[in-house]
């Protein structure tokens, strides 16, 4: 009897893994087929976005460059031409690919997706800015017009990504950014704020980012060769090489941003020192600058740090009459200038 | 002006998308301060303040609870002193619910007996459904209606957001909010309170960490068969003199590894699958205030204790019946609960436990409450829960009958601490996140936590030559 007992477990067992892998829409026969469906999506996206910037620098695109910047053999690259070519996406002339309308529209769409969801990964998420392209790439794929807009929308319409590159419009047009001049030509000593880090090629992006460089920062050149270009923000030094340095680009400060020159970061205003708050960091965007915002934590607002804490983070501030705990690596967003004590 | 054609929606919406760019990126700033600044005209009209700050007292208090001598003592001793009233206060009242509503239970079944009604449906009801709610009933209450009474009144005086300000360099290590703290202490008292109090954190990706790692902290419902364990096993094996001693000094163990496991899942979590929610995080501390007794009874008692029972109540009723179902068909002699016991006993040992642990476990996730009762059922070989007898009979009848070792009681323990969270607290993170998958990986997490460690303990023992 016991054994019969084994035996009808085993069966349930069975019928279980049966209905497990054969169950309509959830099971994962259906579940393998929708995989493999997006995969082919994914590398269709990947190949018009190559086309669209091979195209965007002047260069043509055939089969083995596309077989080789996809990875893919010689042969699937020839099938997703052909897949490519009956969708309407691209015409084929002698050996090269060229975009059409529709498939210029579409590269424009994966870009825009890109771009946003770097914005969202930055500001939202608070991930390292190096981290942000990779992520962005494996989030951009198979999104339709309308969850692209819905992105769009939710983070209020921005103009650049996070490396200063203009995001198309829904309509698929960019509103170019002033995109600065690069550091190389820059006069030595004036202060100029950093408007954009180009991210391509990523050894040259990852040596910026090492060196601690971002977006909205004010710098200054301390010296310039052939061998080196030296930057310093009035603490710290960064040292790049000239094709490195060409890679960052700046523009002189406006009439403004020359008075708030002389504030700090709210992070290094000595306890029961009172201050002003100037203005809230560029490279501080979406949720933490909403909720910022939404706490009174506006330019002209007076604060002061009111209670340390033992472990050193985070320390609560009086602004407004209420007490907010914020931490160092937030404080360091809101720059603040200390005014003079009376007493 | 003469219009060619109508304005449609349409031409609008497309005006609005080419002006947008012009707007600058400041706009919403803009917006705000001048919202601001309106704010503050008003209040400068409207109102007039003293000369005298009125925090000062605030901000002495302030200074002290937040020191570097004072501040982490006071906190732990609070804590402690809120888990003493609740544990010893929720005794006596226990014991009389529990023996009024099984007196309740002997009535009416002797009741439905006389008038000739079938032993099964007298069994089902009474012993079954009835019983099954009748214990979660009296070991659920009283305590409950201790822990968040009081609770509620630190949070009314502005004390919880100071230990969130104590903390916090903790929970930024683990990439959590400080704030986490708090909903841990609440899941002291219940582990579904205790996820829906993460809504204070308002920063997604935190809030979601503090909500899957909610169920490492023991609830009051898992509290008493670690007491029962500890003091039974563990302390058993050490001289009388120190036993109250190492029983306590267990049960704090367990509770730190169980604080070890929500940093470590939570370092993990946000490190990996909650890598790109959105996340801010701010702390406002409020001026203390007065608790008021009558909002503090209601949102104490009517929001929490009566929710949260209601909750078990549903999810127990079943239970009981499953329960007795089980421990009542016999299939050749033997009964139901038996046969799945033993056919689960070898997964049981590897774990270091034993079949009917984990039967009690499977059959009594609705409500951590019953786990021990059950296991005293199957292990009796009676068709109902059963109270466990006094404890030197527990040790025999476990030890000898059964073969338990220090063993099975310390991974039991631990079982107990980092297994799947009861159905009430799966039911409530599946309605405060809105989404399935977070309810099916707040399951996975801890119950893959709970096979690992067990697994690795019960391996590293028996490879040790301990057992």
């Amino acid at each position: 009897m016991f054994e019969n007992f084994s035996w009808i477990l085993f069966f349930l067992i069975f019928l279980l893994l049966l209905v497990l892998v054969f169950f309509p829409q959830y099971g994962l026969k259906d579940r393998w087929q929708r995989y493999k469906i997006a995969n082919k999506r994914v590398l269709l996206e990947d190949a018009l976005k190559y086309i669209f910037d091979q195209e965007q620098q002047g260069h043509t695109v055939g089969v083995d460059a596309l077989s080789g910047k996809l990875k893919i053999s010689s042969k699937s690259a020839f099938e997703l031409i052909e897949q490519m070519t009956e969708q309407g996406l691209i015409t084929t002339q002698k050996n090269h690919v060229h975009l059409s309308d529709d498939g210029e529209r579409l590269a424009l769409q994966i870009i825009r997706a890109h771009r946003l969801w770097e914005r969202y990964l930055l500001d939202e998420a608070r991930m390292p800015l190096d981290q942000v392209h990779d992520q962005a790439k494996r989030r951009q794929h198979g999104m339709t017009q309308k969850e692209i807009d819905e992105l769009d929308a939710s983070l209020g319409y921005p103009l650049s990504d996070p490396h200063g590159d203009p995001i198309p419009t829904a309509a698929g047009t960019f509103y170019p950014h002033e995109k600065g001049i690069q550091v190389n030509e820059w006069e030595e000593g004036v202060l100029g704020k950093i408007v954009h880090l180009e991210d391509e090629p990523a050894i040259a992006f990852a040596q910026i980012m090492a060196a601690g460089l971002k977006p909205g920062q004010l710098v200054r050149i301390l010296e310039k060769n052939q061998k080196r270009v030296i930057l310093t923000d009035g603490e710290q030094e960064f040292n790049l090489a000239p094709a490195v340095a060409a890679n960052v680009y700046v523009l002189p400060l406006s009439k403004e941003e020359m008075v708030q020159r002389d504030a700090i970061p709210l992070s290094q205003l000595p306890t029961e020192m009172e201050a002003e708050i100037v203005r809230l960091d560029e490279s501080c965007q979406g949720f933490t600058r909403r909720r910022f915002l939404d706490l009174g934590l506006t330019p002209g607002t007076k604060i002061y740090p009111e209670l340390d804490n033992s472990f050193g983070d985070p320390r609560a501030y009086r602004v407004r009459g209420t007490l907010i705990a914020l931490r160092s690596d937030q404080a360091e967003d809101i720059w603040v200038t200390p005014m003079q004590v009376t007493s | 002006m003469t219009t060619n054609k109508e304005i449609t929606p349409q031409d609008i919406l497309l005006k609005a998308d080419a002006l947008r760019p012009q707007l600058g990126s400041g706009f919403r700033d803009e917006i705000v301060q001048s919202m601001y600044a309106e704010a503050q005209r008003i209040t400068d009209r409207a109102v007039q303040q003293d000369k005298k700050q009125k925090w000062d007292l605030d901000q002495r208090i302030d200074r002290l609870v937040t020191s570097p001598i004072f501040g982490l003592p006071i906190m732990l001793f609070i804590l402690a002193a809120i888990f003493w009233l609740t544990i010893v206060g929720a005794n006596v009242p226990s014991q009389l619910l529990a023996t009024g509503l099984f007196w309740i239970e002997e009535q009416a079944a002797n009741l439905f007996t006389s008038i000739g009604i079938p032993w099964w449906i007298t069994g089902f009801l009474w012993h079954g459904v009835y019983r099954g709610l009748a214990w979660v009933i009296s070991v659920m209450l009283p305590p409950m209606a201790i822990f968040f009474p009081i609770f509620t009144i630190l949070e009314d005086l502005g004390y919880l957001p100071r230990v969130a300000f104590n903390l916090d360099w903790l929970f930024k290590k683990a990439g959590a909010h400080g704030k986490q703290a708090l909903s841990m202490a609440m899941g002291f008292g219940c582990n579904a309170a205790g996820v829906i109090s993460t809504r204070v954190i308002d920063s997604p990706r935190e809030r979601l960490i503090a909500i899957l790692t909610n169920n490492f902290v023991p609830c009051n419902g898992r509290f008493p068969t670690l007491i029962m364990l500890a003091t039974v096993f563990v302390a058993a094996s050490f001289p009388p003199a120190f036993a109250s001693f190492v029983a306590a000094g267990s049960v704090l163990v367990v509770v730190l590894i169980g604080v070890f496991f929500t940093m470590l899942m939570s370092w993990i979590l946000s490190r990996t699958v909650l890598k790109g929610e959105a996340s801010a995080f701010t702390l406002e501390l409020p001026p203390y205030r007065r608790p008021s007794i009558g909002r503090i009874l209601y949102t104490s008692l009517i929001d929490r204790t009566i929710f949260v029972l209601w909750r078990a109540i549903l999810t127990a009723a079943p239970a009981g019946a499953l329960i007795w179902i089980l421990g009542n068909i016999l299939v050749q002699d033997v009964s139901l609960a038996n046969h799945i016991a033993s056919f689960l006993n070898p997964f049981g040992l590897l774990l270091g436990l034993d079949g009917v642990i984990l039967l009690a476990y499977i059959i009594a996730i609705p409500a951590n409450e019953i786990v021990v009762p059950t296991m005293m059922m199957v292990y009796m070989g009676v068709g109902m829960m059963t109270d466990p007898p006094s404890y030197n009979q527990l040790y025999t009848l476990l030890v000898d009958g059964y073969g338990w070792t220090m063993l099975t009681a310390v991974n039991l323990m631990l079982f107990s601490l980092l297994h799947n969270p009861c159905a009430t607290t799966i039911l409530t993170i599946y309605k405060e996140t809105k989404s399935m998958r977070w309810a099916v990986l707040s399951v996975v997490i801890t119950l893959g936590t709970a096979f690992l460690v067990t697994f690795l303990v019960a391996s590293l023992v028996r490879l040790a030559g301990w057992v």
